[in-house]
């Protein structure tokens, strides 16, 4: 054999910047698209990716891995598996299916826009592959959702949710059009491949497929976590970038991006994985709580990894440290409350003996959050399940379309939670919401979340049932309580419910 | 497409295409519509391409101006479909194979000391017009990539990324020849020259004009026309095909056959191209569009044609062949 080694040639196939002398160099290259710091040539002459691969390296490895993913002797076991999982793990793959699957197909527009308008070769080629990965991304789940449909027509939102006016789909897109679809390469790299992948994908990636392999869903476990192989490649577009930006003096752009990007991104995970792994995910079958994660992939790992590439923690990280203990809370309540304007059937997750987990991983969850749930127990031993769905929209923020919730045993804080711009209020979840809309207020003011949508006029009829359809919400496809209420009897006399 | 009902309890498919009659294949099903952006950044639709920020950033200004605004006009274009269907998984198998084909073919030439037999007059025309080839490609693959992101259906964005990605192993492919015949033959700047050979040497000064004027044609429908319609097959049919040729004649087997394996990707990008101009075929008013961009870019791509194939041995066959080549496949398509 005497075929050369990748790092023979590497350097050659990275060498492909040029002066340009038939259009300017700012049309290539236009700073909005490109790079708006202008940063020098010399600066970006430093951009080094650290995890190197060929194009024939990349073809055969993930051609192995797919077929793994694929393999067909799975396929039958994972009819029956499915078959005899119960509706919370079908909850689970619904709502990740729901949120994932196409918010990795649309990240393929992030990943072509570095690999054209990032200013280093070695960026441009790295985010080729996270092109093709993120068809892969896409592909894989939809693949997976489209064999569940069999089981369930709420599978379909696999597909289909993030083209409708859902909330949690208005506010998926609030959060993934900000971070990494309508921004330049620089900053998509910093906010989606250091602040959204490597910050959190591990989380939902790694810390689900731990969870999925305890249930005994391996192929669903193996997918997400040969994905999280590739994610672990190209989040790390964003690092090198971030030591030259810090290197040659643009730490305050950098560090300003980071903190945008990662409140978002924690905003969107807190939503998707903190309720899954603290409520949906059966009690015998879990490895860690969200707060325990949170700990150990972003205050272990991430912080450490800023702090070394000579950011700082973002600004608000004292007040982050303690929303982990408490917002996701509020989000799975409003999952459950409005349970009919989601895609899955919700799981309640407060039996007894999982009251007994959430105190003991949230001390003074029952006087906070556990009493509302005991009222909520209440109505339904009454035979008072109609008093279970609000039937009226929430109040919502402005900025990320998220019910407003705050812990019941904390006030609420409201001050700083609003302000007017051009005439019209605009409230917020926290001051760091605010703080984010503030930066650039004509970039938010004119997202329309669904109460706005409601008072122009856009639903019809202007009802509860209106607002289901306008969602696109078949009555089919609503969710319902996943149990059928028996966490509710759980340890009380046997009685049997009307099914919801 | 309308939404299929969804009340049956049982879906075969997406709701989104239950109302084609024909089964979904495995490629529909996990490439039709699969990005959120194209439900509103249509050519003729109304946008903003991303609605939860504001009309006038510069992003949304970005896909008014280069993807909404787009002359070119279908009542659906979320029916069109790659003919070939290929699907992630399928470029990976296919490549692999490819890629060790490759792999077998370095090895073995280079076992049998193939570079140093190779002929001095060859070796002037490799330095100049080969090893430079990797800024091409490479210009190929960043204009690809930007149209994947610019597109009204991620069926056309995710054809648009492979071929970016076969850009790519083209690039790799000229960069461990580089390296190779550097270590075979010093003095011919192999490894060193490239970069000056492309922005001053008369022969890819068509090209890279071509090329970085097809770069900044950012509006969707011209951006096909420079780079699929006119850039890419004359860079197929000059830097690869004749290349190859002339290749042969000087015994370098090892281009010869390299050349051969790079247009097995061409021709797969051919195929869809084809694909996607029956397709806008179909809507009254696209062809005349399509042909007057073309009379806008195939000048340049004949003189780039022109000018690189100068640098070959018998040039002028090799360009009037590349030439015809281009004018085929047009006509082919219906152009
Ligand atoms: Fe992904
Ligand atoms: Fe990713």
């Amino acid at each position: 054999m005497t075929l050369l080694q990748r790092s023979d040639w590497y350097d050659v196939a990275r060498d492909t910047n040029w002066t340009p002398s038939f259009v300017s160099e700012a049309d290539l290259f236009p700073p909005e698209m490109s790079d708006p710091f202008d940063m020098p040539k010399a600066a970006w002459a430093e951009y080094d990716e650290p995890y190197k691969v060929s194009y024939a390296e990349y073809v055969k490895v993930q051609r192995e891995k797919d077929a793994g993913v694929y393999a067909v002797n799975t396929a039958a076991a994972r009819t029956r598996f499915m078959e005899e999982a119960g509706q919370r793990w079908h909850s689970i793959l619904k709502l990740h299916f729901g949120a994932v699957s196409l918010a990795e197909s649309s990240s393929q527009i992030s990943e072509g826009r570095m690999a054209r308008f990032g200013m280093a070769p070695g960026m441009r080629n790295m985010a080729t592959f996270g092109l093709l990965d993120e068809i892969r991304h896409g592909q894989t789940q939809l693949y997976f959702a489209h064999e569940s449909l069999k089981h369930s027509p709420q599978f379909n939102f696999a597909h289909k949710l993030l083209g409708t006016q859902e909330w949690g789909a208005i506010m998926t897109r609030a959060t993934l059009d900000d971070v990494f679809l309508g921004r330049d390469a620089v900053t998509t790299a910093i906010m989606l491949t250091f602040a959204f992948e490597t910050g959190f994908t591990n989380m939902q990636f790694i810390g689900l497929a731990g969870d999925a392999a305890e249930a005994g869903d391996t192929s669903f476990s193996n997918l997400i976590s040969s994905i999280q192989t590739d994610e672990s490649r190209h989040a790390q577009i964003g690092a090198p970038l971030l030591k030259l930006m810090v290197k040659n003096g643009y730490k305050d752009e950098a560090q300003k991006a980071v903190d945008i990007g990662f409140w978002r991104t924690y905003r969107f995970f807190a939503l998707l994985t903190g309720t899954v792994i603290d409520y949906f995910m059966p009690l015998e079958k879990r490895t860690s709580s969200f707060k325990e994660f949170m700990e150990e992939w972003i205050v272990g790992q991430f912080e450490r990894t800023l702090l070394d590439m000579g950011l700082d923690l973002p600004w608000y990280w004292d007040f982050f440290l303690e929303d982990i203990e408490s917002f996701h809370h509020g989000m799975h309540i409003g999952w459950w409350l409005y349970r009919d304007t989601v895609w899955f059937n919700v799981p309640a997750g407060v039996s007894p003996a999982e009251r007994d987990w959430l105190e003991s991983k949230y001390p003074g969850w029952n006087d906070s959050w556990g009493r509302l749930w005991s009222q909520i127990g209440e109505n339904i031993r009454a035979g008072r399940t109609d008093l279970t769905v609000p039937k009226t929209l929430p109040v919502v923020c402005s900025f990320n379309n998220l019910p407003m919730v705050t812990d019941p045993s904390k006030p609420w804080a409201g001050k700083d939670q609003m302000l007017t711009y051009k005439g019209k209020k605009y409230y917020f979840q926290s001051h760091v919401e605010k703080w984010v809309f503030e930066q650039d207020p004509e970039r938010y003011a004119a997202h329309q979340t669904l109460i706005d949508q409601f008072l122009a006029g856009r639903i019809q009829p202007p009802t509860y049932e209106g607002a289901l359809n306008y969602m696109g919400l078949s009555p089919v496809e609503r969710g319902k309580d996943a149990e059928n209420f028996a966490w509710a009897f759980a340890g009380r006399e046997p009685r049997t419910m009307a099914a919801e | 497409m309308k939404e299929g009902p969804v009340e049956q309890a049982r879906l075969k498919t997406w709701s989104a295409l239950a109302a084609q009659r024909r089964k979904p294949s495995e490629y529909e099903a996990v490439a039709f519509d699969t990005h959120f952006l194209n439900d509103y950044a249509q050519p003729g639709r109304s946008g903003p391409a991303l609605p939860s920020l504001g009309p006038d950033t510069f992003v949304n200004r970005w896909y008014q101006k280069n993807l909404i605004d787009s002359p070119l006009r279908h009542d659906d274009w979320l029916a069109f479909r790659d003919p070939e269907e290929v699907t992630y998984r399928r470029y990976n198998i296919v490549q692999e194979g490819q890629e060790n084909y490759v792999a077998e073919v370095l090895d073995r030439f280079s076992n049998e000391g193939h570079d140093a037999g190779l002929d001095a007059e060859w070796l002037t025309v490799l330095s100049r017009l080969y090893t430079p080839q990797r800024f091409v490609h490479h210009a190929v693959q960043m204009a690809s990539a930007y149209a994947a992101t610019t597109t009204p259906a991620s069926t056309i964005s995710h054809c648009y990324a492979f071929q970016s990605a076969d850009a790519l192993r083209a690039v790799s492919h000229v960069s461990y020849r580089t390296v190779e015949l550097a270590r075979a033959h010093a003095g011919f700047g192999f490894g060193e020259e490239e970069r000056r050979h492309w922005e001053k040497s008369a022969e890819w000064q068509g090209f890279r004009e071509l090329m970085e004027k097809a770069l900044v044609a950012y509006e969707f429908g011209e951006t096909f026309v420079a780079l699929n319609l006119v850039a890419k097959p004359a860079i197929d049919e000059a830097c690869v095909r004749q290349f190859g040729r002339a290749a042969r004649r000087f015994e370098d087997s090892v281009l010869d056959l390299l050349s051969d394996a790079i247009l097995k990707d061409s021709a797969r990008s051919r195929a869809w191209t084809g694909g996607l101009v029956r397709f806008m075929a179909q809507k009254d008013g696209n062809m005349d569009l399509l042909r007057r961009w073309l009379a806008k870019w195939q000048p340049l791509g004949d003189a780039a044609i022109e000018g690189f194939c100068a640098g070959l041995p018998d040039g002028d066959r090799a360009a009037a062949a590349a030439r015809q080549a281009t004018r085929e496949f047009r006509d082919s398509i219906g152009l």
